[in-house]
């Protein structure tokens, strides 16, 4: 017969256990930093796209080539992340901004950048997917945490984007908002309701 | 289902369930439905996504001309606010400045040209046929008769028609309903020439209103109303006393509401009541004698106060003492219009008013004649009787219409003339009912879509410029339009740009023209041209005429009621009657919203047998209206008074079929001086019906409660800093150690997680002294918080949703009288100790370390106990879903939708919403100064309603910041908090009104 003492020890133990594993799924593992690279990244070429987390783009953008192997730092697109909520969409107009020039060395590649002179002859403005969303109650400003976290505070939610063929949320960043609230009490900082929610 | 369940698993299931179906729909939990971003092509220049642009303009919705900010988010506009730099309005905005909003999104706008069929309907058609056609009826009716009919206007789209009129042969016709006629006539009567003074009312001591409703409608109510705040206003320790206002008039407009004193004159005999108190000035050398007004001593002589005061309805010895006070206060002004020029006497009425600041010695010092304000430029009515008798002629071939509505404030006799146009073109946004009866339809651009500059007063040039691409990609600018007729290349803006080239030639600056239009735009205007040089006035009035111009009476039996017809102070002439913002806000007299009333003193009520909602017939000669009856001390007996501005057969969903039209009351004849009597006999009977009508009046007395608290002068000025009249309500002694007992408790939480360390208590304090009631604060508030309209008959059910209601409450004198009104607002007061907080279930309603009753929509589940517990009844529940696209209670139809500021949450049914102290903008500036290192400084957060104030009432700020101005007010010893008994710790502070006399006694006898 189990007593009702058995019954609560496994009970406790079953919640240590269940907290811990929430607890660890829910922290947001700080990026390690990237060492200094012996030899500079290349972005792989990538055979099979069907295997890439994440919703596939109207355009094969690669931030691994973009970030990662060209090394262009978040913000020459994403611009007005230091100064708004909104990290902003880069404009066609910065995408042509190169590939004006730029065509592309493979055939592949060519038939991206060709969807992008295409887009910008015909005045269409590619339809992105969105992969990082959050509900119209909650409002998130891009700017203090970037003014809190650095210029490069970017992967610590959007993950090792540079490292990214195809753009997926990390499962990390749940984005849920529990996980918000776990940095922010690790770092101290407001936890206030009407601070996102207003 | 198991058996044995309990309560909690029940509750449990219940949630999961209520989970699962919120995902589903789109509220937003649960798994991300397929989103796009879409980017810009091109990035428009120095526009960054999250942050707003302002742009400088000018509002037009009347004809004053204050400078305006808009805020366009994501190009278009979401904000109107005031522009500091104007020094019209000095950063300060009414209601009908802030709803241009609706007028900008109005989803019943024209969106292409029209144009009439055989069949007698409108129906679109192109811009080329559109104009091909103009251009035909133009070349056809050059000899035989062209007329151009507009509003009020000035500047380069008003000087291109004379241009264009002139270059075929037209002719030019101004059309304002309520247009001066009487002001301009009386001035002419008095001193000569017919333009219209500068009214100094910063500097004036006692200023004596004969009708004019400066305040909220007459000339520039915006700028008067901040005058007359700065002379009114108490400031503990100054050495002046406050100014004091009197009104005299038929009804209490906003102006009477705050006036210290209301003399109720026989309707028709203001004048000879203004006679009366030059009289005495005169008679008792109360101020230095003026030559001009020897000449009219026999006419001063023939009314002595004992003379006039059976007809005028005032005893002599309060004319005695009115006069004397006027004349000794140092610095008089009497004002005139309004109501007391609407009779066919008006201008001899404003004449002798004239005479009266001419005797009291204000010409010169608190009236000032010198350049024209643009009042001379709004036509005169006898110009539009004109026109209805050349049209029946059939001698106008061509009418051409913008700005101008007189189908519906013109009588059955214009809209018959209209017929026998050969050709009416409309250049109108709506199509409201002169547009309705038209030929073909160019729909122009809002003011906020294009390109234009005014004279609003002497010495400056207002500009005025498109913050966004037009809502309608196919209505095109009025002035384009003329352009092209007139053959000219290039559109308005270019037309525009080369006569400030012009301006900048003549003006001889060293810069570039480039740098002095770009410093031009960002400014709103050229504001250094100074006022012109003051001259004084001569009095030259012939006293002969003066007479006779006093006599003209409203004509009709004696026994009849006086009906008395005064502009709505937001529906105006009927152009503010398709904004459901402006619709919905409570008139500030009678809280009555979405419907007009008619105002009956109780004691004729009695004798009537009506009680409010009661619909009577009104029957004057011209016309019939059926009008309920809004029963009201302020309004004399025997007289009733109807408002403006609804009425509409036509024009769009919200102004249409609704309420009557009291403009159909009015005689068609022009008075004698070309303009409108506004008042005309009328029988009244009752017609058995009722009519619930919408108000938000909880009570008009304020009941010894403690929400409004007045002070006498006397008192108020022997106040010492720490004496604190009002405080002995807080706590009384019995509870006292249970309030520290709790208080403990609340200190020992504030040492808790995000509540330690140092915050800002946000706070504010509104001065009651300065509040005239106007609202404008109500509708910021709408604008700024995407706060839902909900129409007349669930206004009727109290689902009212507005944060902010400006609560009136009466001061009475001994007879039940009143004599003016304090008006205040009430808005979530952030309760420190809140009712609300504790009883919420789900933590939606909880208290924010800086001091905020927070509400966080997303938690809130809707049980409404919070607003059940809140005394000051100041939380709004969404009963319907007001933000459903397409549904029954959509408040914000395609395209309106496009004014809901982004930064405010849009609530869905089942929330509560209650005045946040603009949390946004509080968090926006803790952002701004996050990433500037630095602290919010203070003033830097100005809430929506605090930024509107023509009065400058508001006041917000850290409480907890001893230095700032918040801080400094609360500590004010006219200070005070609503239902302090109740231990609730509010956040606001009011100050109490200070009024020169020691009214707010409880009335004898409740209405």
């Amino acid at each position: 017969m189990i007593t009702l003492r058995q019954r609560t020890r496994v009970g406790v133990l079953w919640c240590a256990l269940a907290a811990g594993r929430l607890l660890a799924a829910q922290a947001p593992s700080p990026a390690t930093p990237p060492a200094a690279p012996a030899t500079p990244f290349v972005a792989p070429v990538i055979d099979d796209t069907a295997g890439l987390a994440g919703p596939r783009q109207p355009i094969f953008f690669r931030h691994d080539i973009h970030a990662g192997q060209d090394e262009i730092p978040c913000q020459y697109c994403h611009n007005t992340v230091a100064v708004s909520s909104e990290p902003g969409m880069p404009s066609l107009q910065t995408c042509m901004g190169c590939h004006l020039i730029i065509s592309g060395t493979t055939a592949s590649h060519r038939a991206e950048i060709t969807k992008v002179r295409t887009a910008w002859s015909e005045r269409k403005a590619p339809e992105w997917l969105r992969v990082f969303w959050l509900p119209q109650f909650a409002r998130f400003p891009h700017q203090r945490h970037i003014k809190a976290l650095g210029q490069d505070g970017c992967t610590l939610c959007h993950g090792d984007v540079a490292r990214m063929p195809q753009i997926a949320q990390p499962k990390e960043s749940t984005l849920l908002m529990g996980w918000c609230i776990r940095c922010h009490v690790e770092r101290a900082v407001s936890r206030d309701c009407t601070v996102c929610h207003y | 289902m198991s058996d044995g369940i309990n309560r909690r698993r029940f509750l449990k299931v219940l949630g999961v369930t209520g989970g699962g179906a919120a995902a589903i729909s789109a509220c937003g939990i649960g798994p991300e439905p397929t989103r796009k971003l879409i980017p810009y092509l091109v990035a428009p220049e120095g526009q960054i996504p999250g942050t707003a642009t302002i742009y400088a303009s000018t509002c037009r919705e009347c004809a004053a001309g204050c400078g305006i900010h808009v805020r366009v988010r994501e190009g278009h506009a979401v904000k109107i606010e005031g522009n500091a730099e104007s020094p019209v309005n000095r950063g300060r905005l009414c209601a009908r400045g802030q709803a241009a909003l609706q007028g900008l999104y109005n989803p019943d706008r024209v969106r292409t040209p029209l144009a009439r069929g055989a069949d007698g309907h409108l129906a679109p058609i192109t811009w080329d046929e559109a104009l091909q056609r103009l251009d035909e009826q133009v070349r056809g009716a050059s000899e035989q008769g062209i007329v151009f009919l507009t509003g009020h206007d000035t500047g380069a789209m008003d000087e291109l028609v004379d241009e264009w009129l002139a270059s075929i042969g037209g002719r030019r016709v101004r059309y304002e309903p309520f247009a001066y006629e009487a002001l301009r006539e009386g001035n002419r009567l008095a001193f000569g020439s017919a333009d219209v003074p500068h009214y100094d009312l910063a500097a004036a001591k006692y200023v004596l209103s004969f009708g004019a409703d400066f305040l909220d409608t007459w000339l520039d109510p915006v700028a008067f109303q901040n005058a007359f705040a700065r002379a009114r206003a108490f400031e503990a320790g100054r050495a002046v006393s406050p100014a004091r206002l009197v009104y005299v008039g038929p009804r209490l407009p906003v102006t009477g509401m705050n006036a210290d004193e209301w003399l109720a004159a026989v309707p028709g005999t203001e004048g000879k009541l203004a006679l009366a108190l030059a009289h005495v000035i005169a008679r008792d050398g109360l101020a230095p004698a003026s030559a001009d007004a020897g000449r009219l001593a026999d006419l001063l002589a023939d009314h002595a106060p004992a003379a006039v005061a059976a007809e005028t309805g005032v005893p002599a010895a309060v004319i005695e003492r009115v006069a004397r006070d006027f004349a000794r206060s140092g610095a008089p002004l009497a004002v005139a219009g309004g109501m007391a020029a609407h009779y066919p006497n008006g201008a001899g009425i404003v004449a002798a008013v004239n005479v009266l600041n001419h005797v009291a010695g204000a010409s010169g010092k608190t009236v000032r004649h010198g350049a024209a304000l643009p009042a001379e430029a709004a036509g005169r009515y006898a110009d539009m009787a004109e026109l209805t008798g050349d049209l029946a002629d059939g001698a106008v071939a061509l009418l051409l219409v913008r700005g101008a509505n007189p189908a519906h404030s013109l009588s059955g006799a214009f809209i018959q003339a209209l017929d026998k146009a050969r050709f009416v073109v409309s250049f109108a946004t709506t199509l409201d009912e002169t547009t309705a009866a038209a030929d073909l339809v160019l729909p122009d651009l809002h003011p906020l879509e294009q390109w234009n500059d005014s004279r609003p007063r002497p010495g400056l040039t207002a500009l005025q410029q498109p913050v966004m691409q037009p809502v309608f990609a196919d209505c095109r600018a009025a002035g384009d339009v003329l352009l092209g007729l007139l053959g000219r290349p290039g559109g308005f803006r270019a037309h525009l740009e080369a006569r400030w080239r012009e301006r900048h030639r003549r003006a001889g600056s060293r810069e570039s023209f480039d740098a002095f239009w770009m410093a031009a735009l960002q400014r709103g205007g050229l504001y250094d041209g100074g006022e012109g040089a003051a001259r004084a006035a001569r009095l030259t009035a012939d006293p002969a005429a003066l007479r006779a111009a006093l006599e003209a009476g409203i004509g009709g039996p004696v026994e009849q009621p006086m009906c008395v017809v005064f502009p709505h102070p937001v529906l105006h002439d009927g152009r503010g009657a398709d904004k459901p913002w402006l619709q919905e806000l409570p008139d500030p007299v009678s809280k009555i919203a979405w419907h007009a009333w008619v105002e009956v003193h109780p004691d004729t009520a009695a004798a009537w047998g009506v009680v409010s909602g009661d619909v009577v017939l009104l029957t004057s000669p011209a016309g019939a209206v059926r009008a309920p009856v809004w029963v009201t001390p302020s309004v004399r007996p025997g007289t009733v008074a109807v408002p403006t501005g609804q009425g509409h057969v036509a024009s769009g969903r919200y102004a249409r079929d609704r309420s009557f039209n009291a403009f159909t009351l009015l005689a068609d004849a022009p008075t004698a001086w070309g303009g409108r009597a506004f008042a005309a006999r009328v029988t009244v009977a009752r017609t058995g019906d009722h009519r619930r009508l919408a108000s938000v009046e909880g009570n008009s007395r304020p009941h010894g409660k403690g929400s409004v608290e007045t002070l006498g002068l006397a008192a108020a000025a022997a106040l010492g800093a720490a004496d604190h009249p009002f405080h002995h309500e807080e706590t009384p002694e019995y509870a006292r150690e249970a309030a520290e007992h709790w208080a403990d408790a609340q200190y020992r939480k504030t040492e808790l997680g995000n509540y330690a360390g140092d915050q800002p208590r946000w706070g504010l304090a509104v001065d009651l002294t300065r509040c005239t009631g106007c609202s404008a604060c109500v509708t910021a508030c709408y604008a700024e918080n995407n706060i839902a309209t909900v129409g007349e008959e669930l206004l009727t059910r109290g689902r009212e949703m507005s944060w902010l209601r400006i609560e009136r409450y009466w001061l009475t004198d001994d007879h039940g009288t009143p004599q003016g009104a304090v008006s205040s607002l009430m808005m979530c007061q952030q309760c420190g100790n809140a009712p609300c907080e504790p009883v919420c279930p789900v933590y939606a309603a909880y208290h924010t370390p800086d001091g905020l009753n927070g509400q966080v929509y997303n938690r809130c589940v809707g049980t409404r106990y919070c607003a059940n517990n809140c005394p000051y009844k100041v939380r709004y529940f969404n009963w319907y879903n007001y933000a459903e696209v397409g549904g029954a209670w959509d408040a914000f139809p395609d395209p309106l939708h496009l004014l809901l500021n982004p930064d405010v949450t849009v609530r869905e049914k089942g929330v509560m919403e209650k005045c946040t102290f603009c949390v946004q903008r509080i968090r926006g500036a803790q952002n701004t100064a996050r990433l500037e290192d630095r602290t919010v400084r203070d003033g830097e957060i100005v809430p929506a309603c605090a930024q509107t104030c023509p009065s400058e009432a508001i006041v917000f700020g850290d409480l907890n910041d001893p230095q700032s101005r918040v801080s400094v007010m609360a500590g004010d010893p006219r200070g005070y908090h609503v239902l302090a008994g109740l231990n609730t710790k509010p956040a606001v502070t009011y100050l109490a009104r200070v009024m020169h006399a020691d009214l707010g006694a409880p009335p004898p006898a409740e209405h």
